[in-house]
């Protein structure tokens, strides 16, 4: 087309220096089976830790619950106590409201047996206002 | 014929109760079931063997005294670190005991030079013992009505049945 005294970008004298067009894919990194091993082996030494931390944990638990057991005789004795305290009082008021009614035996037993049948909460709160039976029955539950 | 129902007076029930709050009795538990061990277990064994709490007031009576002299001797000797256990335990919802092991390691220190209590290793309190005890087993704790009387032994040659167990259509 036009004349070689046109301006034009050509290349350097001598021409570029070599350079790598051929394909570079090196081969690195570790193989494939020292990779599941690591793999293997971080999981292993996982599970060795969670093992090693729930026997921990065992041990724990088994720790609280002896604090339970050393204290249960006197939180059963406190519970028998207030029990029978529950039981004498609600007699008593029986024998104040029912005694102009004919025929009524105070305290007389609901069962036809003489052994000790532990009492209901509901016959045990009779008397008392509602929120202290919703309190024994519901107070501690954390679900609904 | 219902009967009347037995319950004792409030006189009866009346004990020196223990004021106490539950962070308290967790923090003084182990070294309360290795010191106070001969009253729990009976009072225990009462109960399970009689079945009926009425029975068991004295022994109750016994594991409150027992209880009331434990503390009352914690508090004459290591008040201080008692204290800083409880508290320490107080201040988490569960009161676990993994928070507090130092304060833990103070009291029990403290008790093991004044009073020579050691604390039980992990499962001692947890291991079954033999009670012994004055009061003797009760017979028919379950008020049972007296049972019947077992069949007979049947004298004379039993033969097999004659056409089998004549159950529906089987003749064998």
């Amino acid at each position: 087309m036009a004349g070689s005294k046109v301006k034009q970008d050509m290349p350097p004298p001598g021409g570029y220096a070599p350079f790598d067009y051929k394909r570079n894919l090196p081969k690195r990194g570790l193989s494939g089976y020292s990779m599941f091993g690591i793999g293997i082996g971080i999981m292993v030494f996982g599970y060795w830790r969670l093992f090693k931390w729930n026997r921990e944990r065992r041990r724990l638990q088994i720790e609280e619950l002896e604090a339970r057991i050393a204290l249960m005789p006197l939180l059963q004795a406190e519970h028998d106590r207030r029990t029978l305290r529950m039981l004498r009082e609600n007699l008593e008021e029986e024998a104040v409201i029912m005694k102009d009614v004919p025929g009524w035996k105070v305290g007389q037993n609901v069962f036809h047996t003489d052994r000790w049948v532990t009492p209901l909460s509901e016959e045990l709160f009779n008397l008392r206002p509602r929120e202290e039976l919703l309190h024994k029955r519901f107070g501690f539950l954390w679900y609904v | 014929m219902p009967t009347k129902l037995d319950v004792p007076t409030l006189q009866e029930l009346k004990v020196d109760e223990i004021k106490v709050s539950s962070s308290v009795l967790k923090a003084a538990a182990h070294h309360y079931g290795s010191q106070c061990d001969k009253p729990n277990k009976e009072f225990m064994l009462c109960r399970w063997e009689e079945k009926d709490p009425r029975k068991c007031l004295e022994e109750g009576r016994k594991v409150n005294e027992c209880a009331l002299n434990f503390f009352r001797q914690i508090k004459g000797n290591c008040a201080e670190s008692f204290t800083e256990y409880w508290t320490c335990l107080d201040y988490s919802n569960l009161a676990e005991l993994r928070h507090c092991r130092k304060q833990q390691h103070a009291f029990d220190s403290c008790v093991l030079e004044k009073l020579g209590w050691e604390r039980p290793d992990l499962g001692d309190l947890s291991k079954v013992t033999k009670v012994a005890t004055s009061r003797p087993l009760p017979e028919n704790p379950y008020h049972a009505r007296p049972r019947p009387e077992p069949n007979q032994t049947i004298e004379g040659k039993l033969e097999p049945a004659k056409h089998g167990s004549r159950l529906f259509f089987w003749n064998w």
